[in-house]
């Protein structure tokens, strides 16, 4: 019960949902068009921000988890064309995502860990 | 009896959702149809048109097959259709897919395949006597018109977002207007809104045609 409480909190607190307006690295950007997450996989440092643009005239969401098993880390909505969103994710692993209104729609980050 | 035919429609519809594995496995080529009504000028731009207004007519038309096998309780029947009615959802993909890249051909597919689903939902609804699943079912449909027009309109902007929705939601209420007339038990009127359902189907086939040239001249001249 204990440790599940720490795991919970780390969670919590690996997971970082800013909008960043500054950083020193180039922000890895992931285009939604045509319905498609481009590309559909990314590999990024922990603590890296990950920029989505929406270039489809609808919205989309990036939703951790797939839709059968959400997972709940992020859910970011994109109201329509020209919208962004930024991501951090602060704890290595592999966090697929959906878009929750169009649950075809897949992709995934790769959060590897940053150097020393 | 009734709670049985609405099951393995239900069940069914599960395979249109998620694909014949048989027709995935052998999805027909676009151009070789069945529909005897492939004309063209001999030009790209004509073989285009005329391919895309085979492919969405005998969508209405494999989706009438459906819907009157399923409300009629013929479930061989129904099986097939659906399966066939699938396998028409391939070549639609495989044509965009032939356009756009296999992205959009794979992004499409799910996409269409959804309508598929609220159709068969409605038909559900009406099959049971249910108000309230045929009015969700309409919903949906009307929310996933704009999804396709977002995605045409994304694909080639050429193509007007509310302008295809608009279309899109035409075709939906057509269809919807067979299926009624199938639950009647209203032969006429099921076969005469069928024919105007497949005609109106040129109304997307035709603009979309002539979008995709009017995008990429150089590919579909003529």
């Amino acid at each position: 019960m204990h440790a599940r409480g720490i795991v919970g909190v780390g969670s919590a607190l690996a997971i970082a949902v800013a909008a960043l307006t500054a950083s020193a690295e180039p922000t890895p950007t992931v285009d939604i068009q045509l319905f498609q997450f481009k590309p559909g996989a990314v590999e990024v440092k922990a603590g890296t921000a990950i920029t989505w643009t929406n270039g489809d005239d609808i919205e989309h969401t990036v939703t951790s988890g797939d839709p059968e098993h959400r997972t709940y880390r992020f859910d970011q909505h994109l109201s329509g064309r020209g919208s962004t969103t930024t991501i951090k994710l602060n704890e290595p692993g592999v966090y697929p995502y959906f878009c929750d209104r169009h649950p075809s729609m897949r992709g995934e980050v790769r959060v590897n860990p940053s150097e020393p | 009896m009734k709670k049985q035919m609405i099951a393995w429609v239900g069940a069914a519809s599960v395979v249109m959702l998620t694909g014949c594995a048989q027709s995935m496995a052998q999805p027909p080529a676009h151009g070789a149809m069945a529909t005897p009504m492939a004309t063209s000028s001999g030009t790209k731009a004509a073989e285009l048109r005329a391919g895309l207004n085979n492919l969405f007519s005998e969508h209405v038309y494999l989706a009438g097959a459906a819907t009157n096998a399923a409300l009629g309780g013929r479930e061989a029947e129904f099986k097939a259709a659906a399966a066939a009615l699938d396998a028409n959802s391939v070549a639609i993909s495989k044509a965009i897919g032939s356009v756009y890249g296999e992205g959009a051909e794979k992004a499409f597919l799910p996409l269409w395949r959804r309508h598929i689903g609220f159709v068969v939902d409605y038909t559900v609804g009406v099959a049971g006597n249910d108000k309230a699943k045929q009015d969700k079912a309409v919903n949906d449909l009307v929310a996933y018109t704009q999804d396709f027009g977002a995605f045409l309109s994304s694909a080639n902007p050429n193509l007007p977002k509310s302008v295809v929705a608009d279309l899109v939601k035409h075709h939906v209420v057509t269809l919807k207007t067979v299926i009624d007339a199938q639950a009647s038990k209203d032969p006429a009127r099921a076969y005469t809104a069928l024919r105007a359902a497949a005609g109106h189907m040129q109304m997307i086939a035709d603009p979309l045609a002539e979008a995709i040239v009017k995008q990429f001249p150089d590919k579909f001249a003529g």
